[in-house]
């Protein structure tokens, strides 16, 4: 089974990629700052604190001794403890894990009609005004930061047209229906920025589909329009976008960074701003390592899933 | 080529010629570049005519709104958020161009000796490079400033360095696809054979024949540069206030925004006019060149 040998080759790859950034994390945030201890707790901390805490992160150790343990820790589901709260850092995490996935979701299911309509809208009344307007729109929303974006929607649908909440605090208590409300804004946020990627694909993607002799065919045995369209055009022409989508979940690792600090949403992103203000080392060396781990995963499936769609990739 | 120079061609003839040329670009090309020219002029001679100070304060009653005197407001502290958008102009620029610009010499020069020699060298280099895109961008720029530590923070060197830092391995990357695929022409096996190192070989053979894959990736980059420091400013993460960076503006100003929400439109409006205007002169600039882009930086 070449296929397999493929995917697994691939999976090994993902796996040596990840060591690496784990060397990178560790060597940036523990190694090249040079004394960490003063680096935490600042340049007027007295020698027995400084000395304390260095016993207590084990910096007295060489580093690579340091280094493995630290990865040994990561590898058993360890991340060690805040060095502020003193609390294990995976129950910090879990909350914070749990809440990202929840919008994640969220900005997903809004982000499939808000590429499909559009694109569609635009293969159909292609060059004519709908379609320029279109790409106009979707050229300035990609042209937009995330963090401008964010603001916008606040300020409509905080100000404006006063119907969400302008800061999205959830925590256990906090009902289906106040999550809703909440992850709103922040989903809406996400979806647009992935689906303005998306969308300008699939129009181009689409129009190709349309000009092609199969679809010709359909209309010429007399099918409607709109069942040549989204029978026979759109389920080709979305192929391609499968691996924009994969990519879009990377994106959405760093993205959430942004989002959930603009709305103060208690996510995982925010968490990874709070830990960097508060240099809470074991808290950041998580946080980012599990985002490269999602964002490699990420681009895994994008990988096999097109090695997958398209033979022709298999013997490369 | 011989031609146009044998021609010797008159002021009258060269200027025609350029206008032809012009009408031959495309119209994405031209509201591009002309956006950006609108930009440029703004940020090299704003300074001198910006109604006031960056950090001048008083310059009108806090949080008064749109005025003609005022056209993008005022902050809580009295400061003409007009002025303090033209006087960021030229460091959002500046910081954006030469963070990429050090992306792309370092980024190219990586990219096409990896392409070019192969072997180890590529091989680790590789691995090294995945490893670096593999981390979020916004995410690997976060963590290099905060290794960085608090002495550097808020120094734009520090941010130059950081956005060529995100850069380079993407840049890379498509500089040594262009390598390998340059590498396998005669005239490179030429250079070879006589002997030339692989630096002359990289410096004479691959660079020249790679300019216009670089060229686009260096205007797409750039695009995204504003966003990315602006983003760093809104977190909190790049320049210190008072700066009049856009990012760090949208940021402060974003408290009030239900009172005087010109104050972020304002700052707003520039950071991403700025960007569509490089987003669209990439798109004709790569059309221009033959090559597809696919704008967004992700």
């Amino acid at each position: 089974m070449p296929i397999l040998r493929l995917v697994a080759g691939r999976i090994l790859l993902s796996i040596v990629t990840l060591l690496i950034v784990s060397l990178i994390i560790f060597g940036v945030l523990e190694v090249l700052p040079g004394d960490v201890a003063t680096r935490i707790l600042g340049r007027d901390a007295t020698p027995e604190a400084l000395e304390l805490l260095r016993a207590k992160l084990g910096l007295n150790d060489p580093a690579p001794l340091r280094y493995l343990h630290w990865l040994g820790g990561l590898l058993s589901g360890d991340f060690g403890q805040s060095l502020v709260s003193s609390r294990p850092v995976t129950d910090i995490l879990a909350p914070r894990i749990y809440n990202t996935v929840l919008l994640s979701a969220y900005a997903f299911l809004l982000y499939l009609p808000l590429t499909i309509v559009p694109a569609l809208i635009q293969a159909i009344r292609r060059d004519r005004p709908v379609d320029h307007g279109l790409s106009i729109v979707t050229l300035v929303l990609l042209s937009m930061p995330d963090f401008l974006l964010a603001t916008m929607l606040l300020f409509t649908f905080v100000v404006l047209v006063p119907v969400l909440p302008a800061i999205s605090l959830v925590d256990h208590s906090s009902d289906a229906m106040d999550y809703l409300r909440a992850m709103t804004l922040p989903a809406l946020t996400l979806a647009i920025v992935m689906a303005v990627y998306a969308v300008r694909m699939l129009r181009d993607n689409l129009i190709e589909v349309l000009d092609s002799d199969y679809v010709r065919m359909a209309e010429l045995k007399g099918l409607s329009a709109r069942r040549v369209l989204l029978r026979h055009a759109l389920p080709n022409a979305l192929v391609p976008t499968l691996n924009v989508t994969a990519l879009n979940l990377a994106y959405l690792v760093g993205g959430v960074v942004v989002v959930e600090k603009v709305f103060s949403y208690p996510g995982f992103g925010s968490l990874l701003v709070d830990s960097l203000q508060l240099r809470d080392l074991p808290v950041i060396e998580a946080t980012v390592m599990i985002a490269a781990l999602v964002y490699v995963g990420a681009n895994l499936i994008a990988d096999v899933a097109a090695v997958l769609l398209n033979p022709r990739l298999r013997t490369a | 080529m011989s031609m146009d120079h044998a021609a010797a061609p008159t002021r009258q003839s060269a200027l025609s010629r350029y206008r032809l040329l012009w009408g031959q670009t495309p119209q994405s090309f031209r509201i591009g570049l002309v956006i950006l020219l609108v930009h440029l002029i703004v940020a090299a001679t704003g300074p001198l005519w910006a109604p006031y100070g960056y950090s001048q304060m008083g310059t009108g009653i806090p949080l008064s709104g749109a005025s003609w005197e005022h056209p993008f407001g005022v902050d809580q502290l009295g400061r003409d958020v007009f002025s303090r958008v033209v006087h960021g102009s030229h460091i959002v620029i500046l910081l954006s161009l030469s963070g990429t610009a050090l992306g792309l010499v370092v980024g190219a020069v990586l990219g096409l000796l990896s392409g070019y020699l192969g072997g180890w060298f590529d091989n680790l280099l590789q691995r090294l490079l995945e490893a670096l895109i593999s981390i979020p961008f916004l995410v690997l720029a976060l963590i290099a400033i905060a290794s960085a530590g608090p002495e550097l923070s808020g120094n734009p060197i520090l941010v130059v360095l950081v956005v060529a830092l995100v850069y380079a391995p993407r840049i890379a990357r498509m500089a040594r696809a262009a390598a390998m695929d340059i590498a396998t022409r005669d005239y490179v096996t030429v250079a070879r054979l006589r002997g030339e190192s692989a630096w002359s070989v990289m410096r004479r053979e691959l660079l020249p024949n790679a300019t216009g894959v670089l060229l686009v990736e260096f205007a797409l980059r750039a695009g995204y540069a504003p966003v990315l420091v602006g983003s760093l400013g809104f977190l909190g993460f790049g320049l210190r206030p008072p700066t009049p960076e856009w990012g760090l503006m949208i940021s402060e100003n974003r408290a009030l925004i239900i009172i005087t929400p010109i104050t972020v439109l304002g700052p707003g409006l520039a950071l991403a006019s700025l960007v569509v205007g490089l987003n669209l002169f990439t798109e004709g600039l790569a059309r221009i060149l033959g090559r597809t882009v696919r704008l967004g930086a992700q």
